[in-house]
């Protein structure tokens, strides 16, 4: 009876713990469950490349600078090339970017958020400074060091995404983790013979699942936006690869004369990211009705 | 006070929450009138609608699911149900507040107690504020103004709940469960206290309980509520000695008492639950599990009324105890469990006295205590346990009281080896480890584990071959009286009671030499507490368990134990066999928990 929590004193607030304490909503599969409209989306974008009417490299026989037609939808850019499919193949190359820098994350994140949060003591503190250090870095400043060292490619900026985006997940499951090993329930595991590995599996992380898929989905537009931010300053793919950030910046100089050269790559990370966003939410609402009931 | 007209009149009120698996008939028809300044008890097990009563009265019902509301519920002569929030919220605190048995929730944690107060009343001086937390017994009210509420005891926080629930002199205070998670001898005093708070100044109290005990100790009159309706009401007195309905009677006897008439772990029991809330009912709630039932019973209901009692009773008065022994819910033997385990059983050599369960010898826990600021000298560790001797024979019972603090569940957790001794040894007899029982039964179960695979996990420490987990687990279950869905069931699916029978499950699917509990039962309903603790007697007999049991409540430790430990600070201060320390204590701590039991036979019938 949640109901009993609620106060009746006239002014005082109506104070509640955070309900994600009690995990008790989190039966395995409805967590998971709550990722099928990701996978849906993914597929989606997937295919959509399929439906460009030419490569992304491609020039389109209609010529160099073309407004908006029914032969280009999009017009063309400064050397021919096709808009329109230029930007599927970049919305591609943007979402799945996303994903695979936050599952990346979240696996690196876990994984040190896990053992910090079960171990605890000196290992929980080392791992949470180093942790920390990689959370203070600016990732522009380090886009640009790993570029300035490997090279650009779309690889490199990734990795360079990666190295500050797991530390929040390392955080998130450590507290989790942590939280989860002061109940009781960890104890009586312990107390039945369950071995420390089995207890960090299977008794402490499954808590940490939906807080981590909650920020995980509203980390998808984050990202979408990181990545398209560092491509615009010359950060991503280098040219002629067709990125949503790169291209709107080339475009940039005939904002006047052809607009759509920088604007609809522009727009279309917009969407891409209010989308995403839209998702988080749904998402977030959804396990956290789960966990508050 | 407007008039002399009832300061709470509910008429007919039935609440209705629609949910997905269809309408949750919360109250049913429930009426109650409370006179100004009068001490109304409401008792009832947990579901009976008694707390949604409470928040209709307080406007403080859950939003969602959205509640239906019909008939009349008048404070002070004014509608709540037609009124809006607005309304609501400005007769919060002036016509009625509440004391819930959670201050913790109530509480901002991070806002000091006296600005809490303050805000409570309506803006306040320091003076006032001070003035307002000492009435209500709060030691150095000015210094625990200025403390944040984690900084305070359970007993205190009650306490500044109460202070700020009088802070605008309300003509109502409902108090749900206010003493349910504290220890009894702070429980009596806050029970006192707020029984006195609302005699001096006049205010009504409606005090919400599963816990008739506590309901005798301060209630002029009591209403015992059962599948929304009141089934039950009268004076205190006539409740208590001449109960009409056979609820009542059932609720009486599942109380344990301090005169040890029902020890031995034979606590008789209301059998089963209460009707499903979604489903419709004809007749009498209580047939299914009332002794007296007959064909009359489920026809429409019979209402006494007469002078100050009403009850809802075919056969007023037909049962004047309850039958002995009733049945034990799940009460079949475990011989399956008993099959020797190669690994676990324990050396028995024929002839030679079975080792003790566990031996402690001067077992002493320190803990650090942290540093006033960075780099001051450490201040001297705290002991929690200084120094405790202690035998649990074989399959023998052990109970160790004593209020919250004194050190049971350290030592317990020393004994069980969640905890190192600082000093000391813990030496435990052969067969498999001990198991421990936790108060939270809930808590003590991994949320996302079906309770099968839970019992499994145990049954695989233990090197119990995979072949004959499955009817291990089945017999388990069976042996602690749950059905063999609960097998694939997750913790929350569960009801509080069945989570204890879980976590017993577990615990003995190998049986352990020694079986640690703390606190078991008080977090449960007395009907289902009578259940779970006749479950372990019975365990322990058939099992040859020995129990270890941490309690703040004497009547279960006199229902379970052979022997009784007091603790205090840290140290056993009395130790004797059950019957000697109840009939005879020696130690004066002994007495004053003793005193502080609330007891319905002990008490004083009020004027
Ligand atoms: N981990 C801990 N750190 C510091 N103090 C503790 C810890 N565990 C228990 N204590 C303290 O030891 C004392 C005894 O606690 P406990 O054994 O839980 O008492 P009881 O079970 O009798 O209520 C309490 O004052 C408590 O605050
Ligand atoms: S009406 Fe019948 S079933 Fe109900 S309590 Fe009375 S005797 Fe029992
Ligand atoms: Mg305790």
């Amino acid at each position: 009876m949640s109901a009993i929590t609620r106060v009746g004193g006239p002014a005082s607030r109506m104070w509640r713990g955070r309900p994600a304490l009690s995990p008790g909503a989190l039966k395995g599969e409805t967590v998971w469950h709550a990722l099928i409209p990701v996978a849906i989306l993914s597929l989606v974008i997937l295919i959509a490349p399929v439906l460009a009417p030419y490569g992304g490299t491609d020039v389109n026989p209609v010529g160099a600078l073309q407004s908006p037609s029914p032969d280009a939808w999009f017009g063309t850019d400064e050397i021919g090339r096709d808009v329109f499919s230029r930007i599927l193949i970049g919305i591609r190359t943007s979402w799945f970017a996303a994903l695979g820098v936050i599952l990346l994350g979240t696996i690196i994140g876990g994984l040190i958020g896990a053992i910090a949060g079960a171990f605890g003591g000196k290992v929980d503190m080392v791992l949470m400074r180093i942790t920390d250090l990689f959370l203070s870095l600016p990732a522009p400043v380090l886009a640009i060091a790993v570029i300035a060292a490997m090279g650009p490619s779309l690889r490199n900026t990734l990795i360079a995404l990666s190295i500050v985006w797991w530390p929040w997940y390392a955080r998130i499951v450590r507290g989790e983790v942590r939280a989860l090993a002061a109940r009781p329930h960890a104890e009586a595991a312990q107390l039945a013979g369950v071995s420390r590995t089995r207890l960090v599996l299977k008794h402490l992380l499954p808590g940490a699942a939906a807080p981590v898929i909650v920020t995980m989905s509203l980390d998808v537009g984050n990202l979408i936006l990181a990545l398209a931010g560092l491509s615009f300053i010359g950060l991503g793919a280098p040219p002629p690869a067709p990125e949503l950030g790169a291209m709107s910046a080339r475009g940039l100089q005939y904002l006047f004369g052809h607009p759509w050269v920088p604007i609809a790559p522009a727009a279309a990370v917009a969407l891409l990211a209010l989308a995403a966003n839209l998702l988080g939410d749904a998402i977030n609402r959804r396990l956290d009705q789960r966990t508050t009931r | 006070m407007t008039g002399t007209g009832p300061v709470l009149d509910v008429q007919d009120l039935h609440v209705t929450f629609a949910s997905s698996g269809g309408d949750v008939h919360a109250v049913r028809g429930a009426s109650l009138q409370i006179a100004p300044g009068e001490v109304v008890g409401l008792v009832g097990e947990s579901g009976s609608g008694k707390s949604v009563l409470g928040l209709t009265a307080l406007g403080l019902l859950p939003r969602k699911p959205e509640p239906r509301l019909e008939g009349v519920v008048l404070l002070d002569g004014l509608d709540m149900i037609t009124a809006t929030d607005e309304d609501m919220r400005a007769r919060r605190g002036t016509d009625i507040s509440a004391v819930f048995q959670d201050p913790m929730g109530s509480l901002n944690p991070s806002m000091r107690i006296g600005a809490q107060v303050a805000e409570a009343a309506g803006g306040a001086t320091d003076e006032e504020v001070a003035e307002m937390l000492a009435a209500t017994g709060i030691p150095e009210p000015e210094h625990k103004a200025r403390a944040y509420p984690h900084e305070l005891s359970g007993g205190l926080r009650q306490r500044v709940m109460i202070a700020m629930a009088l802070s605008r002199h309300p003509k109502l205070i409902i108090a749900d469960e206010p003493t349910t998670a504290l220890d009894v001898t702070v429980q009596a005093k806050v029970l006192d206290l707020l029984a006195a708070a609302s005699r001096e100044r006049g205010v009504a109290l409606l005090l919400v309980t599963h816990d008739l005990g506590v309901a005798a100790r301060i209630c002029d009159r009591i209403a015992v509520a059962y599948a929304g309706r009141i089934v039950e009401e009268g004076t205190a007195a006539q409740l208590l000695q001449q109960p009409h309905h056979p609820y009542t009677v059932g609720l009486l006897a599942s109380r344990p008492r301090l005169d040890g008439s029902i020890a031995g772990g034979d606590l008789p029991t209301l059998p089963g639950r209460p009707p499903d809330p979604r489903l419709p009912l004809a007749g009498c709630a209580f047939a299914p599990r009332c002794p007296a039932a007959d064909a009359q019973c489920a026809g429409p209901l019979a209402i006494h009324v007469n002078g100050e009692r009403r009850n809802e009773c075919h056969h007023p008065g037909v049962l004047t105890r309850w039958p002995e022994g009733g049945p034990h819910a799940g009460r079949r033997d475990p011989i399956l469990l008993k099959a020797p385990n190669p690994v676990v059983a324990p050396a028995m050599v024929r002839g030679v006295p079975p080792e003790p369960a566990v031996v402690v010898r001067g077992a002493v826990r320190e803990f650090e205590r942290p540093k006033p600021f960075p780099f001051a000298k450490r201040p001297a560790p705290f002991t929690a346990v200084a120094g405790v001797d202690l035998e649990v024979p074989h399959a023998g019972s052990v109970a160790i009281v004593g209020e919250s603090g004194s050190g049971k569940s350290t030592l317990l957790r020393m004994i069980v080896g969640l905890l190192e001794p600082t000093a000391g040894d813990v030496t435990l007899g052969p067969g498999a480890p001990p198991q421990m029982i936790f108060q939270d039964a809930g808590a003590s179960l991994t949320p996302w584990m079906p309770i099968g695979k839970q019992i499994e996990e145990r049954l695989a420490a233990l090197d119990v071959p995979s072949s004959e987990r499955g009817a291990r687990v089945a017999a388990t279950l069976e042996a602690v009286g749950l059905p063999a869905e609960a097998q694939t069931a997750v913790p929350r699916a569960l009801s509080g009671g069945q989570r204890q029978r879980a976590a017993i499950a577990r615990a003995i699917a190998v049986p352990p030499a020694l079986l640690a509990c703390d606190e078991p039962v008080s977090a449960l309903d007395v009907s289902l507490a009578a259940q779970v603790l006749n479950l372990l007697c019975h365990l322990r007999e058939t099992l040859d368990i020995a129990l270890l049991f941490v309690t703040h409540d004497l009547a279960a430790a006199r229902a379970v134990a052979d022997e009784v430990v007091v603790m205090q600070r840290g140290e056993i201060v009395e130790r004797a066999a059950t019957e000697d320390l109840f009939t005879d204590p020696q130690h004066p701590y002994t007495r004053e928990l003793l005193a502080a039991v609330p007891e319905i036979h002990a008490m004083a019938v009020p004027a």
